[in-house]
């Protein structure tokens, strides 16, 4: 039976006096589409103009502000060495291998994330970081290998481990046709427990109690990072893991974003951000891996990994630079040099003492060239970094 | 004011240990009220899908009724009651039509949004079991469409019962008008008795020299033919009895019912909204009535494989089409409660409807529940 046959039989069932005539039911079933879709437009228009609820109208339960700014992040703890910390490791990874096909994407991997500090996963495009992070989370399995969250052995007892645990993967993303609360009711759903009361309080930690009741199809790349913060925090985590956060942000974004995970780790949760951004790493973690192809082949506390990167560099503030430069190149007690705006800087060979510094100045001044100052400069993450990995060298 | 919520401020001094708090059991495979509730939610607020499924199951009841409850209330005169045994008949097979496109559709968007918005994977984290995450949308979306089809079938049958025609007082049948609630043998008696009548009515071959002794043994020959074609015809003129009303809205139920969770089912197994519903679509408007028009020899099990064909022979009598009209005279078919098959194929054991049935529910369930288990995030 279908429509046909209703129409087409329609005349003889009803008799003469009540046929149902096929084109004015088609037209009528237009005309009612039109209708009910112009009238849940006109509510939806109703709806947002009008005022809110009184739920969301007892501060108490819905602060319209965003929280203050956070502590600026050199306020934090700084854990300095990978010995074994007290509360153990947020996140342990033994042999973690995961294959797609012919490829391998994380190659024996052996993580350490010591608990409380602010943990970057460092490494180029395609390096493998995303792949890690959803092996560690569930969201596709490990070929091989063991892992553990907060001291929970995953998959084994992957639910008990993930219910203090807060992600965002690759992009947040979220329903767009509903709002940002109703995305955080839908998750604070799953998660259970008391995580439905903590929506107002994560909403107002990111900035976003203003904007709970849009659609997420209006918000921002930067709201929908926040909101995505927003959503890890309904389970109060012990253990963040931020996939590239900063990605699609601009540079307001970035640094409200910087902010917040700097005050989220400032509190005592483990942060584990992963980013190829190197100066972002920097910034933001006390600690880091650096994977590259699938292996992390680097890890430690970012002072100590840049301390024994051995290259030192030494500025050197002098008159004549040109002539600064030709005398140290022909001195061969340098393994680079260049020119800058106050004098020259001098690259020293890896492992070179002090010595080399005040050798360098007393050449200098013994030429005649005037010094004015001679610092050492530290290297940065990113000079080190270029170092380490495989893209050194490769055509950019 | 105070607040009784924990609070997510810069006070938070310290991670907690391990197992100092006590976490949410989120591997338990049943799925919490919360969670239906909230994928009800985020299934009814997609608005374009909720205008078609309003739009498929109830607009046709509730527009062609109400025209007829106009037209009539206008114009008495010309135009008659706005309910008829016909009209319910053909408005309930519409609703179970289109019910079950709508339900398809509404299915596949609840098997596979999660994946297309990227909300999947956010779920997944959240600790909470796949399985209860699959679970969760069966009631969240039976949720919707059931009170559609009740709130359409509803109007049906009130309509048809006290704004319809008055009872028929004869029943027709190849033109004849026949008594009611006649047996077989009274059918028999009655043709006997009217033996030119059934001779230029029935269908047997009559001639001028057609004699009464040979078209009282062509009455006789095929009087259970004669016999079922009335049966049907006065169940079809007549209004369904409340018991009968109450089965055709059960049957209507378990119609999108099943549509819903083969949509669901499918839909997760793919992950393609839109491949999933016009292949659904296909199957209710296409593959099945192509499939039912013919019995072909030595794939007749095969035919009733179709969950649209298993689902005909349950279909109640009362939607069954008259004799003579499209649809096939109702066929052989009757099965359970009752019911009749519309579309023609012969009935198959009672125990293999079911099993075909309860096969597609399962089957599809158990396929759309591992997919979702086992996929990556």
């Amino acid at each position: 039976m279908n429509a046909n046959d209703l129409l087409a039989a329609g005349p003889a069932v009803t008799g003469p006096h009540q046929s149902v005539h096929a084109p004015g039911i088609i037209l009528g079933l237009v005309v009612l589409a039109a209708l009910g879709y112009g009238a849940v437009r006109l509510t939806h228009r109703v709806r947002l103009n009008r005022p809110p609820s009184p739920r969301q109208e007892l501060p108490s339960r819905e602060p319209t502000a965003p929280s203050p700014a956070p502590a600026p992040p050199t306020a934090r703890r700084a854990p300095s060495t990978f010995q074994h910390p007290n509360g153990g490791w947020a996140v342990e990874t033994h042999g973690l291998t995961k294959r797609f096909g012919p490829t391998v994407a994380v190659d024996d991997v052996e993580l350490l994330v010591p608990r409380g500090s602010a943990f970057g996963y460092l490494g180029p495009n395609g390096a493998g970081k995303t792949t890690l992070i959803r092996t560690l989370l569930g969201l596709t399995k490990a070929n091989a290998g063991t892992m553990a969250l907060l001291g929970t052995p995953v998959p084994a007892e992957r639910s008990r481990a993930l219910a203090r645990v807060g992600a965002i993967v690759d992009e947040p993303r979220f329903h767009p046709h509903l709002t940002g609360r109703d995305n955080l009711r839908l998750l604070a759903a799953a998660r259970g427990g008391d995580a439905d009361q903590r929506i107002a309080p994560s909403l107002a930690r990111v900035g976003l109690a203003e904007r709970a009741g849009d659609k997420v199809a209006t918000y921002s790349m930067g709201m929908r990072q926040r909101l995505g913060v927003a959503a890890c925090l309904l389970a109060d985590p012990e253990l963040l893991i931020l996939d590239e956060p900063m990605n699609g942000l601009d540079p307001a974004g970035m640094h409200e974003m910087r902010a917040m995970i700097a005050s989220l780790a400032g509190e005592g949760r483990t942060v584990v951000l992963s980013s190829h951004l190197l100066d972002e790493v920097q910034r933001t973690c006390d600690a880091v891996a650096i994977v590259d192809h699938g292996r992390v082949i680097r890890q430690g506390s970012i002072d100590e990994l840049i301390r024994g990167a051995g290259a030192a560099v030494v500025q050197v503030d002098c008159a004549e630079p040109a002539q600064a430069k030709q005398l140290v190149d022909d001195a061969g007690i340098a393994a680079g040099t260049a020119i800058t705006d106050t004098g020259l800087a001098v690259t020293l060979p890896a492992g070179a003492s002090r010595e080399v510094v005040a050798d360098l100045n007393r050449r200098l001044v013994g030429a005649g060239i005037d010094v004015y100052g001679l610092r050492e400069v530290q290297a940065s993450l990113e000079d080190w970094f270029l170092s380490v990995t495989s893209r050194l060298g490769e055509p950019s | 004011m105070t607040t009784t919520e924990p609070s997510l401020s810069e006070g938070r001094s310290a991670a907690p240990g391990p197992g100092r708090r006590r976490a949410p059991r989120t591997s338990a495979w049943l799925p919490t009220w919360a969670l239906i509730t909230t994928k009800n939610l985020e299934l009814r607020k997609r608005r374009g899908l909720m205008i078609t499924a309003v739009v498929l199951i109830v607009v046709p009841t509730v527009l062609v009724l109400g025209l007829r409850l106009l037209f009539h209330a206008i114009d008495p005169h010309s135009n008659g009651p706005a309910g008829s045994p016909d009209l319910f008949s053909q408005l309930s097979n519409l609703t179970a039509e289109f019910g079950f496109i709508a339900a398809a559709a509404l299915g596949a968007a609840a098997g596979t949004t999660d994946l297309s918005e990227g909300v999947f994977r956010h779920l997944v984290i959240t600790g909470r079991s796949r399985l209860a995450l699959y679970l969760a949308r069966i009631p969240a979306g039976l949720a919707i469409l059931i009170p559609m089809v009740a709130l359409a079938f509803l109007m049906n049958c009130l309509v048809t019962s006290y704004e319809g025609t008055p009872p028929p007082t004869s029943v027709s049948l190849y033109g004849l008008n026949a008594p009611e609630h006649l047996d077989q043998a009274g059918l028999r008696t009655w043709l006997l008795l009217n033996p030119q009548q059934s001779a230029n009515g029935l269908p047997i071959q009559v001639g001028p020299a057609t004699t009464p002794a040979q078209i009282r043994s062509a009455i006789n020959g095929g009087i259970a033919g004669f016999y079922a074609d009335y049966t049907a015809s006065e169940i079809s003129g007549a209004i369904p009895a409340d018991n009968e009303m109450a089965k055709i809205g059960l049957w209507l139920e378990l119609d999108v019912g099943i549509a819903f969770l083969v949509g669901l089912g499918f839909g997760s197994l793919t992950g393609q909204r839109t491949t999933t519903t016009i292949v659904l679509i296909a199957l209710e408007i296409i593959v099945t009535p192509i499939l039912a028009a013919h019995v072909i020899p030595y794939f007749i099990d095969g035919q009733r494989l179709i969950i649209g064909i298993a689902m005909d022979q349950l279909r109640p009598a009362a939607l069954a089409p008259a004799p003579g009209t499209v649809g096939g005279g109702g066929g052989p078919g009757h099965a359970l409660f009752g019911g009749r098959g519309a579309l023609g194929i012969p009935a198959m054991p009672t125990w293999a409807m079911i099993s075909v049935i309860v096969g597609w529910i399962v089957g599809w369930s158990g396929l759309g529940a591992w997919r979702m288990v086992t996929r990556d995030a």
